[in-house]
């Protein structure tokens, strides 16, 4: 599905804005071939000569793009299968989101793609995009400016994947997927998260959830899975009205998701920016092994606000060992604060040294820095380059001016492969995942060990 | 392997809903601590076992087709403290009377009285759920519970250790580990209740099910009441 050699787009047109239009016009752009099919279609479309039906391709083809009405889509799905065609993309709505008559032909489309081994995306899904091969097989527009980075997007709407993609491309970060599952026909999270796993383009997993039916299996999956999944179950009501008893009308759904990811190791989150954000830190920083956190602020207010949130979010504030404050005084005499946070209270050459003398601090698991930019002093480049890994734990940056002034010092640290946090709040609540993640992941293994004792 | 009877007698009679007396049983084998008791199908009956369990009593409506029982016969259902046999015949007969009014075939529960002011009221409960499949909660039980929600859910079946932190995360933690000098209840206890009914969730065709309240002392953790719900045939 997500690594094909050849795509066809089933009932492509040359109508601007219609999906088979706009479908084609994305995977156009894909390395391998791409066939438009359509039986009335004639001549090229970008390039690519109309076949009549997906048994007349000559050539390599191994993912179908079904544009084409609900009712249609037995036969082209049949048809695909004939052809050897493994997976397939539903765009089409009008299934079990849409009641019965819908729901019947589902269980029609999903009967079809069983009997032939087809794996299916969707549907009801806007598709899914690769962007780091060019592999677009969305019907949006824009697709092809999202960079290519190294969290996988898995959303249970389309839309929502797309919201998380651009938002991920403005905060100058990428994904190394976008799916949207839409009505998870036969490719739900489970399959995704297992496929993310062990897609070496992918650091991070986040998933979008609004509730599946098979709760257990998605959180097996997270378990299973080596990378790191973050997860945003939206809705909060829905609890059971059938029970008649007081565990039933205590028991809702977004408790049990909430309570299940964190039993399953999973951390989760309660927007979709701070889901980009929770996956550009875990997926750019070693494991962190514990949840205490040491800052280093060069200004005091926006370390009070990082400090306050952290304990918050779910990190912890620990003392410093008495080597790294003799470290500190050593190289800075009369530093404002020498206690965590460490606070210089303006940015200084010594600024790197001072994060560095932290960040090699036994006591300190996580690194958060915060630096307003100052133009004259840039950002402590050379000392964050490599830290994380050489101490092997999470290092985070925030800071803030003029975008402009910055944009060469921040392309440096992102190239560095620090990860940057637009605001103290926001690089708090960063922390605070990795240290829940560093707790969950503690008490998985914990329970782990006596499940096999 | 436990006696799985009362689930058994309950489907022989087309029952889902099983009577406290016989919850209790089912929680007995799995290992978690009751109150004595006895069930009388009359009021002469239901006094010969107050005298032989001891004074003080509770006696309470046994039947399947009464699962509040507190607010069932404008609360002829529950009578607590009685410390007499004609205290135990009077609630009896009560019992007895308000069933036959209604229509329903009734025993009457007899049971050791305990002190709910020595320990605090947690409610544990079980479920299961149609997409995660078996889970137990653990609250703040007795009265409040619906009030303050304080409530904590595990995916079922849970080790000890799962069960401790559904417990420690309660608000209601803090009356667990004593406060105002009274003695700290026994957290293991009630967490080995936790973790006995997500393995009854877990191993019985149950759908959902209350142990409330389990009185949590220093002493350790007893059910004093049960309501089994299993799942249709």
């Amino acid at each position: 599905m997500f690594d094909p050699s050849g795509i066809a787009v089933v009932g492509a047109s040359a109508s601007e804005g219609k999906i088979g239009y706009e479908a084609m016009a994305n995977a156009a752009a894909f390395d391998g071939p791409v066939y438009p099919v359509n039986p009335s279609g004639s001549g090229t479309l970008f390039g690519e000569p109309f076949v009549e039906s997906v048994s007349d391709i000559g050539g390599d083809v191994d993912l179908a793009l079904c544009c084409v009405p609900g009712p249609a889509l037995p036969d082209v799905l049949e048809e695909c299968g004939e052809a050897g065609i493994g997976a397939a993309v539903v765009y089409a709505s009008g299934f079990a989101e849409a009641g019965d008559e819908g729901e019947r032909l589902q269980a029609r489309v999903v009967d079809v793609a069983d009997e032939h081994d087809v794996s299916l995306l969707g549907p009801n899904t806007s598709g899914f995009v690769v962007p780091e091969r060019d592999l677009r097989c969305s019907f949006a527009s824009g697709v092809e400016k999202i960079p290519a980075g190294n969290t996988a997007v898995v959303a249970q709407s389309g839309g929502v994947a797309h919201v998380l993609a651009f938002q991920s491309r403005r905060q100058g970060r990428g994904v190394s997927a976008m799916v949207g599952l839409g009505n998870r026909a036969n490719v739900g999270f489970t399959e995704a998260i297992d496929y993310f796993d062990g897609d070496e383009r992918t650091d991070a997993i986040v998933l979008h959830v609004e509730g599946t039916d098979d709760g257990r299996g998605l959180l097996e999956a997270c378990r299973e899975s080596d990378t790191p999944v973050v997860a945003y179950k939206v809705g909060q009501s829905d609890v059971g009205e059938f029970a008649e008893s007081h565990t039933g009308a205590l028991t809702g759904d977004h408790e049990l998701y909430t309570a299940g990811f964190a039993q399953y190791g999973v951390p989760t989150v309660d927007a979709t920016d701070d889901l980009l954000d929770a996956a550009a830190a875990l997926g750019n920083s070693p494991e962190p092994a514990g949840p205490n956190v040491g800052v280093v602020t060069a200004q005091a207010g926006p370390g009070i606000i990082v400090t306050d949130r952290i304990q918050r979010a779910g990190g912890r504030l620990p003392e410093l060992g008495a080597e790294t404050r003799a470290r500190i005084d050593d190289v800075l005499p009369g530093v404002t604060y020498t206690g965590n946070p460490v606070d210089t209270g303006r940015p200084m050459p010594e600024f790197g040294e001072l994060v560095t003398a932290v960040a090699e601090d036994d006591a300190v698991d996580i690194v958060l820095v915060y630096e307003l930019f100052e133009e004259a002093l840039g950002f402590p480049v050379a000392s964050l380059s490599g830290l994380a890994e050489r101490v092997g734990k999470p290092v985070l940056f925030a800071t803030e001016g003029v975008e402009e002034e910055m944009a060469e010092e921040k392309a440096a640290l992102a190239e560095a492969g620090v990860p940057t946090f637009e605001t103290p709040e926001r690089a708090a609540d960063a922390a605070g995942v990795l240290a829940r993640y560093a707790e969950l992941s503690a008490r998985v293994a914990a329970e782990e060990v006596s499940r096999d004792a | 392997m436990r006696d799985a009877d009362p689930i058994d007698a309950a489907r022989e009679d087309g029952r889902t809903t099983l009577t406290e007396a016989e919850g209790k049983r089912l929680l007995a084998e799995a290992g978690v601590e009751t109150p004595r008791f006895e069930v009388c199908p009359d009021a002469t009956a239901a006094v010969d076992a107050a005298e032989t369990l001891g004074y003080p009593v509770v006696v309470k409506v046994s039947s399947p087709a009464v699962t509040h029982k507190s607010e069932w016969a404008d609360g002829a259902g529950v009578a607590i403290g009685l410390d007499s046999a004609d205290a135990v015949r009077e609630a009896a007969e009560a019992i007895l009377a308000a069933a036959a009014e209604s229509g329903i075939d009734a025993d009457v529960l007899v049971e050791e009285a305990m002190d709910v002011n020595a320990g605090t009221e947690v409610i544990v409960g079980g479920l299961r759920d149609p997409s995660f499949g078996p889970v137990v909660l653990t609250g703040l039980g007795g009265v409040f519970t619906e009030v303050f929600e304080d409530t904590s859910h595990r995916i079922a079946p849970v080790s000890h250790r799962e069960a401790r932190s559904a417990i420690e995360e309660l608000q209601a933690a803090t009356l667990l580990r004593g406060y105002r000098g009274s003695d700290p209840a026994d957290v293991d206890a009630v967490a080995a209740v936790v973790k006995a009914v997500g393995d009854f969730v877990t191993d019985y065709p149950i759908a959902e099910l209350d142990v409330n309240p389990v009185l949590a002392s220093a002493d350790g953790a007893v059910a004093l009441d049960a309501l089994v719900v299993l799942e249709a045939e």
